[in-house]
């Protein structure tokens, strides 16, 4: 129907003696411009039965039809008149149609059926379509026809749930047409490729040969690398990752011990070439710093929406979520209800709790469009962060009804499970996403937290090392593999994965965002965990920088300078942990045993004397008290000696008692932090799925 | 801290002085301005050709090309309408205008929690401070950048410090004051931070007069009152004489050192010169109550509740004179009021712990004064009444951490050291309650307990001889005055009794013997000791009757 302009008047009947059918055509045309389309039905009726059927004038009245909805008439408009097999629009639109009206079967049967017939000039066709391989048949039809052909049977099969095939599908519509950003948009929105084959599919696509100048053909593939996924590496990294990893998909976890240092390797690896090679690369990595934008695209138009988007997408995976905000804001104030950026814009409110601004924004989008799944989504996540999740899960399931392929909304709803610590249900949810989202690694790396909180290590571990696989750049998943190493007390092995995440979040910008908190807290509870204790509270120290005040942070600080002996600064730690957290059970069993030692460990005052003072008195000056006295002058030593000796045995042994209740209840506590940290990281990653 | 050189060009002062003040009063700091006007006041001698200051920086007259914007944002500043504020100034950068954006978003912020605080026992949860940390982050980056002047660096540091990152806000406004070191703000900022042993950043201070001030406050801070008193001095000597700030300062000064009624002297002539000043009155107040001055405090009371009956002081003033009247609830009532006025009132939460203290309601008050030490963690009565409530509460080890810590801030204050020794002798470590004693008896005991308590611990330990010489050194101390404790002192006559007996020194026997016939509570036992006394003389089997004595004990 886009070429409806290129009508024109060569295929007129002469059998016009009446009526000019020409004028009818051009009122068809005109009102279907104008989208009255009952009176272009009505004209496009009569211009049919003037022209005896003529396929082009059959195409007319069908697309009038589809216009209004009617599938099914069109569908049987086609078939009566037999065009569906044999004239290319008739058969798009019939396929169209089908589609629709959910005939997902015929739709396919059809299409199969005319493949199979024309397989032989197929090929022919694809590489010159305006050359006309079999007469007339394809003469007419704007050139993109085949690649959109393809594209319905991408979208045919996917609605059947046969994913690989649709894929297959989009991919080569894409190639029939550069230019089918439909259906480049449905590999890319719905998390079908993982990132290597999206970066696959950017390499595949023949720009130079579609494009009629180069800087077009770049121009293109800049725009298609700004809507790809914002959490993948560069190719050369990607080519690493095949060559070391790929060849088991997801590789087996080796029991635990083997597993960290080959992974660990081919990371150092990959972010030395990550340094060295960020200059020379065009195909900026990941989360690069957010001018890089592929700098033609931004150039050339730095208030273009999608561009604005895009950047958003990126400020918002590097959780500068108020940046992020006021860039989508600024994009909705232009286009209300710019889809993708809605999307952007709902994860944003979730992340900084706007619960008003998402108020009103759902409620607007349910006024207005009801029949979209990311209104749905808004009024679900509204009911997220305000804290209900049974109105939370109704809205979201609706969300998913609407759209079955809606992620977001799928791990929402696992989100809603899982802060309710139902845990199997989160699970559930999180298996469907992924699903869905087969090149999106999110869905796993909820999996793998909540298999950790279900004390199931080994799967987590599982989950989280699919998840790196997919996507190998992305600081969270090396983060929440820190995790469950360090409940492994693998600590050397945390360690390096928490030093990884956090080189990473560094190099993608150096003022290290809020959300990575728990990262530098755990990185402090792993060096404190191998002794280094002053880097332990150097971590814990930068943490605070990062989010002031939080109690478990100074609780752990104090331990740490228990475990160094500085029991005055240990004191002190616990209790403004406590001043901030009343019921705190660590800290406060801790505060108890450090106040008790720190008894021992400090004089009663400052400048105290080391002897027991003996008092001289002016009168009393009889020989004896003289002797006495110095008696005690002589064997003060000797006396405070024996008591000091005595202290120290018993100091040992209240030690090691309270050494071994340390470790209790640091084991606790330890589990307990973590438990509070991963509900942060998976709060912290609940967001990145609605981008 | 005695080579202090005062080399002042008053003349220069002023000028300067005038100069800052049309910057802070630009910015909408209020209190450094009203500081400073009072600096300006005092030097009002002093002859400045101050047309020239005020022309060059009028408001519209600046350089900045947003004076429009920047009026109406001041406006909405001065009206307290502070989200506005900050939303037209969102976009500027022109350094005034910029301040106030960043400053009326921190203030709205402070403000916001202060409305939203539900319990008045509480202070506004600490945990809540998004907004804070959001212009913390901003000022964060803009300072990495170099982007903020000597105002915003200022505020940068006050947001530091409410999110409790001590060495950062402590080095931020010390780049503040190294920028503009007449701003009085930044100063008290800074002096609420030195800790007593991190003094590094005293060396990057530039060596302005302003920095006498500033040292002078701080040591008072820090009880060194002494080296307080002295810059003082040496101020009012060299052209400040008139400042009623330090005036008051040097009242305080007394205060601490306990000489109550100079103290009292000064405030009462510094409120005759300036009847509606209220600051630091409820230190007055607090003297007044010590000497129970009812008269005084129930007019100062009403005086103060007249001029101004929302002001923290006043309010403080009002509490102090209820808790005289032992009317504890409303006492608690109006500390209570000064702290919803303003949380970070020290002395407020110290006084509320205290009142919380009569009333026996321990977990309050242990909130009190860990608030208090939370706002200032120099404020030794509030370390002291931890102690004393966790005393009550039976747990030594903690009570024992909190007498330290007010030990430590008033080295010289027997008061804590008695109550140190009385928590080692809980803890059973008597050789630590006898140091701690004994250096109470060095630095001047007040109360004069603490040879009693050495005497009782060494007749503990079995040392009859440092027990006796105790006891000897207790009642010479006790005979003039009588004002002691007559039970105590009378034991003690007992006890040396006792100990002569034993010694065979009878002379010495039948003097404390005869002593004990002076008091109630010994009369029988001083009647039966004499009458041993005599036995035992003229007896010539000693040994048996000592034996016999001690049974009769």
């Amino acid at each position: 129907m886009a070429g409806a302009g290129e009508m024109d008047c060569e295929m007129k009947n002469i059998n016009d003696q009446h009526v000019n059918i020409d004028t009818l055509r051009k009122l068809v045309r005109s009102y279907l411009d104008l989208h009255q389309y009952n009176a272009a039905l009505f004209w496009a009726d009569k211009v049919v039965s003037l022209s005896n059927d003529d396929p082009k004038d059959v195409y007319w009245l069908a697309q009038c039809m589809f216009h209004l909805r009617q599938y099914h008439r069109a569908v049987h408009l086609i078939r009566s008149k037999e065009l569906d097999k044999t004239h290319p629009l008739c058969h798009y639109l019939t396929v169209r149609s089908l589609l629709a009206a959910s005939c997902y079967s015929d739709a396919l049967q059809l299409l199969t059926m005319v493949e199979n017939d024309n397989s032989l000039s197929r090929t022919t066709r694809n590489t010159s379509i305006d050359s006309m391989g079999d007469g007339m048949m394809y003469s007419e039809c704007p050139a993109n026809l085949q690649s959109s052909i393809l594209f319905l049977k991408g979208q045919v099969l996917e609605a059947m749930d046969n994913r690989e095939l649709a894929a297959d599908c989009y991919r080569q519509a894409l190639r029939c047409d550069v230019f089918c950003y439909e259906a480049f948009e449905a590999l890319i929105q719905h998390h079908m490729l993982s990132s290597w084959e999206e970066m696959e599919l950017l390499d595949s696509i023949p720009y130079s040969e579609q494009c009629s100048t180069p800087s077009e053909a770049s121009f293109l593939r800049q725009l298609y690398e700004t809507k790809l996924n914002k959490y993948q590496g560069s190719p050369q990294q990607l080519s690493e990752i095949k060559s070391n990893k790929y060849p088991g998909q997801y590789p087996e976890t080796p029991v635990s011990g083997a597993a960290p240092s080959p992974s660990g390797s081919v990371f150092k690896g990959k972010l030395a070439l990550d340094i060295s090679q960020s200059s020379a690369d065009s195909l900026k990595p990941v989360s690069r710093p957010v001018d890089s934008l592929p700098n033609l695209v931004v150039k050339l138009m730095p208030q273009n929406l999608d561009v604005l988007v895009s950047k958003a997408e990126r400020l918002f995976y590097n959780c500068k979520f108020q940046h992020c905000l006021k860039l989508t804001e600024d994009v909705l104030k232009k286009d209300p209800y710019h889809s993708s950026c809605l999307c952007v814009h709902i994860g944003c409110l979730v992340e900084l709790k706007k619960s008003n601004q998402l108020f009103y924004l759902a409620h607007r989008l349910v006024d207005l469009h009801p029949e979209m799944a990311i209104s749905w989504f808004a009024v679900g996540c509204y009911y997220y962060i305000i804290g209900k999740s049974d109105p939370a899960r109704r809205y979201l399931t609706k969300a998913t009804v609407l759209d079955r392929l809606f992620g977001p909304a799928w791990l929402a709803f696992g989100h809603s499970f899982a802060a309710e610590n139902e845990h199997d249900q989160a699970m559930s949810a999180y298996f469907k996403a992924s699903q869905l989202m087969k090149g999106c690694h999110l869905p796993l790396l909820y999996i793998g937290l909540e298999c950790g909180l279900t004390n199931s290590c080994k799967l987590a571990d599982k989950f989280f090392l699919q998840a790196q696989n997919i996507a190998p750049q992305d600081p969270f998943v090396m983060h929440e593999l820190g995790v469950i190493a360090f409940q492994n007390r693998e600590y050397e092995r945390a360690e390096k994965h928490f030093e990884d995440a956090l080189k990473l979040v560094r190099s993608i910008d150096d003022s290290v965002a809020e959300k990575w908190e728990p990262l530098l807290n755990n990185l402090g509870h792993v060096s404190r965990k191998r002794c280094k204790f002053q880097m332990a509270l150097e971590y814990h120290q930068q943490a605070l920088v990062l989010r002031p005040l939080n109690p478990s942070t100074f609780s752990a600080m104090g331990y740490t300078h228990a475990m160094m002996g500085n029991t005055l600064e240990a004191v002190d730690c616990f209790h403004k942990a406590l001043g901030l957290r009343r019921d705190d059970t660590f800290s406060t069993t801790m505060l108890t045993y450090v106040i008790e030692q720190l008894v021992d460990d400090t004089q009663p005052f400052e400048g105290a004397p080391d002897k027991m003072p003996v008092f001289r008195s002016k009168k009393g000056s009889s020989s004896r008290v003289h002797r006495i006295i110095s008696y005690d002058d002589q064997n003060p030593d000797d006396a405070s000696m024996n008591i000091d000796e005595e202290t120290d045995n018993v100091a040992p042994i209240s030690d090691t008692v309270n050494v071994s209740e340390i470790a209790n209840v640091t084991a606790d506590s330890s589990t307990l932090s973590f438990e509070v940290e991963m509900h942060d990281s998976s709060s912290q990653t609940l967001d990145k799925d609605s981008a | 801290m005695s080579d202090i050189t005062f080399k002042f060009d008053l003349k220069q002062i002023k000028t300067e002085i005038q100069t800052a003040i049309i910057g802070c009063s630009q910015r909408g700091l209020l209190h450094s301005t009203k500081w400073l006007a009072e600096m300006n006041i005092a030097l009002k001698d002093v002859d400045v050709d101050s047309a020239d200051i005020t022309s060059q920086h009028s408001i519209w007259n600046l350089g900045d090309d947003d004076a429009d914007l920047y009026t109406l944002a001041k406006t909405y500043f001065d009206l307290k309408e502070l989200d506005r504020c900050a939303f037209y100034t969102e976009k500027s950068t022109s350094p005034r205008t910029r301040f106030l954006h960043l400053y009326s978003r921190y203030l709205s912020g402070e403000r916001k929690k202060l409305h939203d605080m539900t319990d008045s026992t509480l202070p506004p949860d600490p945990t809540q401070n998004s907004s804070l940390r959001e212009l913390s982050a901003e000022l964060r980056m803009e300072y990495k950048e170099g982007r903020l002047d000597s105002y915003c660096l200022y505020l940068y540091g006050v947001v530091l410090k409410r999110l409790e990152l001590v060495r950062d806000a402590q080095n931020v406004l010390v780049e503040a004051i190294q920028k503009d070191p007449l701003h009085w703000g930044a100063w008290l900022e800074l002096a609420a931070l030195v800790s007593d042993q991190g003094k590094a950043p005293l060396t990057d201070i530039p060596n302005h007069w302003m920095k006498q001030f500033f040292l002078a406050h701080m040591y008072l801070e820090q009880q060194m009152n002494e080296a307080a008193l002295e810059i003082y001095y040496l101020l009012q000597q060299n052209g400040f004489e008139k400042s009623s700030y330090i005036t008051a300062q040097t009242a305080i000064a007394s205060h601490n050192r306990r000489e109550v009624d100079s103290a009292i002297a000064t405030f009462r002539h510094l409120h005759k010169e300036d009847p509606y000043r209220l600051d630091n009155l409820d230190v007055y107040s607090n003297l007044l109550y010590v000497k129970e001055l009812r008269v005084e405090l129930s007019q100062l009371a009403h005086h103060v509740c007249e001029v101004d009956k929302y002001r923290v002081e006043t309010c403080c003033v009002i509490g102090n004179y209820y808790s005289l009247r032992s009317e504890h609830q409303k006492a608690v009532l109006y500390f209570q009021r000064a702290l919803k006025l303003n949380p970070q009132y020290l002395s407020a939460w110290t006084l509320m712990g205290h009142e919380f203290m009569e009333m026996k309601n321990t977990n309050a008050a242990i909130q009190s004064y860990r608030q208090a030490i939370e706002v200032n963690r120099r404020d030794y009565r509030a370390w002291y009444g931890l102690g004393q409530t966790y005393e009550i509460l039976k747990m030594p080890y903690y009570c024992l951490h909190y007498y330290k810590q007010a030990q430590q801030l008033r080295p010289n204050d027997s008061r804590m050291l008695i109550a140190l020794g009385e928590t080692y002798e809980k803890l059973d470590k008597i050789q630590e309650a006898l140091k701690c004693y004994f250096k109470a008896r060095s630095v001047g005991d007040i109360e004069g307990i603490a040879l009693l308590k050495m005497a009782k611990l060494y007749d503990k330990l079995q040392e009859s001889e440092n027990a006796s010489a105790a006891y000897i050194e207790y009642v010479t101390d006790n005979e003039s005055s009588q004002a002691g404790e007559k039970s105590e002192v009378s034991q003690a006559y007992k006890y040396l009794a006792n100990y002569y007996i034993k010694r065979n020194q009878y002379d010495e026997a039948y003097k404390y013997a005869h002593k004990c016939l002076d008091y109630e509570d010994t009369r029988e036992e001083g009647k039966a000791l004499l009458k041993a006394v005599a036995q035992t003389r003229s007896q010539s089997d000693r040994e048996l009757m000592v034996g016999n004595i001690t049974m009769s004990c």
